[in-house]
């Protein structure tokens, strides 16, 4: 199966973007791509005009909540936070992706086609996340997984104290107790792993399984990061504190504060999941929230993502978010690269998704006229060579 | 005597204006606050007046948001700062959104950032009437300093919100049929305050004690402010207009999520909608159908539409984004324009003063780099009442006298 994308303004970002450019896609990948006076065409590909419109790599969001939260689903789908414990490393985003929900519509209709869906930060260690494809229809979860897990989540700041500390009246009660929480949960892991050599020698010795704590040893062994949510600055330090401390790959999710130590982690060249933006700033560890944040944190050396946090703003608005980081002065190739290739190498997919190169995955959008143009709309979406949107 | 010059100035006037809608290589000219004449390159300027370059620049009204919480719902505050839903009563007509705007929420200056220099500020949606909506000007440290008018309607909410809020305590209403009880109920009772209270011109003696309550309801059924419903789905809607056929009152249907499903009876009736906020998610079951396309099929269907926020559910500053989303779906270049100033003005009674730029109306006026709609434009110079507010350089630049400055 051979298809040919002919005639637009092709952006693979991870190069310069390329007029009158011709896309082949063969098998659901890339195979090729060039001007089109250079790159024949074979007579028997599928051959799809393009003149006059620009082709991306399909959109990849970081951090949002597709498939688990409840929106217009009430209770019913309510699956984002096991706020039962707030140390939870034991549960899988795997297990509450719900296919059917119509954030993966319109996640599709926005042009993404990757994304890491996340459990929510009720909790010091929320559980596994894992990074999939939107291509939902007739599927089941694994047929679509890019990654699992792609990492842990862990939350400090506001929102953990006050679901425990405020409503329940138990611990974490202030920020000093969720970083106990957190910090403790890893010295109980180091403990199982000496256990779990002393058993490996004296079977008699063999430890109890706990999920949670061998979970914690994959984050401890670097197989995946800790994504820790944090907004404020303070609590921004305190993830690097904790993450540097037990020597561990890490992600700052939301960052909303991050310009207030962008040195400190531009110095690190910390990887940033920066948003929601296009929203108001409901709390105090928001306060800092702006779309220049972006630009600021790029020009400090750290590697930003764009995110939309779904739903706190719509999947389909992530292009909106890039282009408003752009108006705030983050420069069009690095905005656009916020929101594909720098995701993509986030979650540790850049080898199949992110940029539009030979081999990779033939994810793609042809969008009207160029992405940061508000009235452009992602015409036709692709996911590994196959159609999985077409706007109205 | 201050003159905007060179721009291409979208006026927003009605046809029949003296002044035409688009005006390239316009000149503008503010004296007092207000605008005192407006036209083409031909237009003399006084001698000895301030002179702001809009070269390349599109000039606009003032945006107008006619459905905004800023200033009760504050910024960056959580809990402390949420004074929108006064949820003691299903009924609170007697509370005035007045009360509750702190102008130092930093919103403020941030709409003014993005154009936006007039809103209708009203109460939130958890109480079936919520009380007094007004219209406020996005510049002062005074409340009542910036008021542009009071009582511009009177807020009232079906659907999910009031039947959550009351019906989670067990108490009425906890049904959809719950809320247009509670609504019908107060209307039949300020009708019959409305009563005592003509009787007692006759005879002072039979005059009913003070009830602000009812009497706020009673401007309603004077038809001195509509009431303005909040309803999202179909049935919602279609409740709102039942009960205001039944008092003989004026409604607007605020928000409108579902219109596009009822466009003949809207438009049939008049019925003008602000509608979103629709650069937003489903967020729950009654927003499931959200599109932007909704304000483009009642536009082309005859009804009066604004584009409107609800601050903070969209920050005030994107009230430009929300017009070109609805652009993208189907809204006219015309139309956006018009659902973010005229009608704005219009459907909020302050058309007077403010939504074109036409000669005696206050000089309320944006000067953009660009296309208003378009992500990477932004705002260079805002002006409300004459007085440069907001400029590219992030603060107000002009002296007095009108020199210096980046403008």
């Amino acid at each position: 199966m051979l298809l040919a994308i002919k005639g637009a303004t092709i952006m693979p970002v991870s190069s310069n973007p390329v007029a009158e450019a011709t896309l082949l896609v063969e098998n659901g990948k890339v195979k090729a791509l060039g001007p089109s006076s250079k790159l024949a065409v074979p007579a028997e590909a599928t051959v799809i005009d393009a003149t006059g419109k620009y082709v991306l790599p399909g959109l990849v969001d970081a951090h949002a909540h597709v498939g688990l939260w409840s929106e217009h689903y009430g209770q019913a789908n309510a699956d984002g936070n096991e706020g039962s414990n707030p140390l939870t490393p034991e549960v899988r985003a795997l297990d509450a992706v719900w296919l059917e929900h119509s954030s993966f519509a319109d996640a599709r209709a926005g042009g993404v086609t990757t994304l890491q869906t996340t459990p929510g930060s009720g909790n010091a260690i929320g559980g596994e996340m894992l990074v999939i494809k939107t291509d939902t229809v007739g599927k089941m979860v694994e047929d679509i997984v890019l990654r699992t897990p792609s990492g842990m989540k862990a939350a400090l700041g506001e929102n953990v104290k006050r679901y425990y500390g405020q409503s329940l009246k138990k611990a974490p009660m202030t920020r000093m107790g969720t970083a106990a929480l957190i910090r403790q949960a890893f010295y109980k892991a180091l403990d199982y792993q000496r256990k779990l050599e002393i058993g490996q020698a004296d079977p008699a010795k063999q430890p109890d399984t706990d999920l949670g704590l061998i979970e914690l040893l994959r984050v401890l062994r670097r197989e995946m990061p800790l994504r820790i949510h944090a907004h404020r600055a303070d609590d921004i330090v305190t993830a690097v504190r904790l993450a540097e401390e037990f020597d561990i790959d890490y992600s700052i999710e939301h960052c909303t504060d991050g310009v207030a130590v962008a040195d400190f982690l531009g110095s690190r060249g910390a990887r940033v999941n920066l948003g929601p933006t296009f929203g108001h700033r409901s709390k105090i560890e928001t306060r800092a929230l702006h779309f220049r944040n972006a630009a600021l944190l790029a020009e400090a050396g750290c590697k930003v993502s764009i995110i939309t946090d779904h739903p706190f703003v719509s999947i389909d608005y992530l292009i909106l978010c890039a282009a408003l980081s752009c108006a705030e002065g983050m420069p069009e190739d690095q905005a656009l690269r916020a929101i594909t290739l720098t995701p993509a190498e986030t979650c540790g997919v850049a080898d199949r998704v992110g940029s539009l190169d030979p081999g990779k995955d033939a994810d793609f959008v042809i969008w009207s006229a160029h992405p940061f143009k508000i009235r452009s709309r992602p015409e036709q979406v692709f996911i590994e060579g196959r159609l999985v949107h077409k706007a109205e | 005597m201050l003159v905007i010059r060179g721009g291409r100035i979208l006026t927003a006037a009605a046809p029949g204006s003296d002044v035409p809608d688009v005006i390239d290589g316009g000149v503008l000219l503010v004296e007092g606050g207000k605008i005192v004449a407006v036209g083409g390159p031909e237009l003399p300027v006084p001698d000895g007046a301030d002179i702001i370059d809009a070269s390349g620049c599109v000039v606009t009204p003032g945006f107008i948001d006619a459905h905004s919480h800023i200033g009760i719902y504050e910024d960056g505050l959580g809990w402390e700062g949420t004074d929108a839903n006064e949820c003691t009563d299903p009924n609170t007509a007697e509370a005035r959104a007045l009360d509750g705007i702190n102008p130092a929420d930093t919103a403020f200056a941030e709409a003014l950032e993005g154009g936006v220099t007039t809103v209708q500020v009203g109460p939130g949606s958890g109480n079936v009437i919520g009380g007094e909506m007004l219209a406020i000007k996005c510049v002062g440290t005074i409340a009542d300093e910036m008021v542009l008018r009071h009582a511009t309607g009177l807020k009232a909410a079906l659907g999910e919100n009031p039947k959550r809020v009351y019906g989670s305590q067990n108490k009425s209403p906890a049904t959809r049929m719950g809320n247009a009880a509670v609504l019908r109920s107060a209307l039949a009772k300020a009708r019959d305050y409305r009563r005592k209270m003509e009787a007692a011109a006759e005879s002072p003696d039979k005059q009913p004690d003070r009830d602000l309550r009812q009497e706020m309801i009673v401007k309603v059924l004077r038809r001195e402010m509509p009431l303005r419903v909040h309803a999202h789905r179909a049935d919602d809607i279609l409740t709102a207009i039942r009960i205001a056929e039944e008092f003989e009152i004026d409604i607007s249907i605020e928000h409108c999520t579902e219109g596009h499903k009822v466009v003949e009876t809207l438009a049939a009736k008049g019925i003008p909608c602000a509608i979103g906020p629709s650069v937003y998610g489903r967020s729950k079951q009654e927003t499931r159908d959200r599109g932007a396309h909704t304000a483009g099929v009642l536009a082309k269907a005859g009804v009066k539409v604004a584009l409107i926020c609800d601050h903070p559910i969209i920050p005030q500053q994107w009230l430009r984004i929300a017009g070109g989303v609805a652009i993208r779906e189907g809204l006219s270049d015309e139309d956006a324009l018009l659902a973010c100033t005229r009608n704005a003005a219009e459907m909020t009674g302050i058309l007077d003063r403010v939504g074109t730029l036409e000669p005696g109306k206050d000089a309320d006026l944006v000067i953009w780099d660009g296309d208003p709609f378009e992500y990477l434009s932004k705002t260079r110079c805002v002006l409300v009442n004459g007085t440069v507010v907001r400029c590219l350089c992030g603060t107000p630049c002009r002296s007095s006298s009108g020199q210096g400055g980046c403008c």
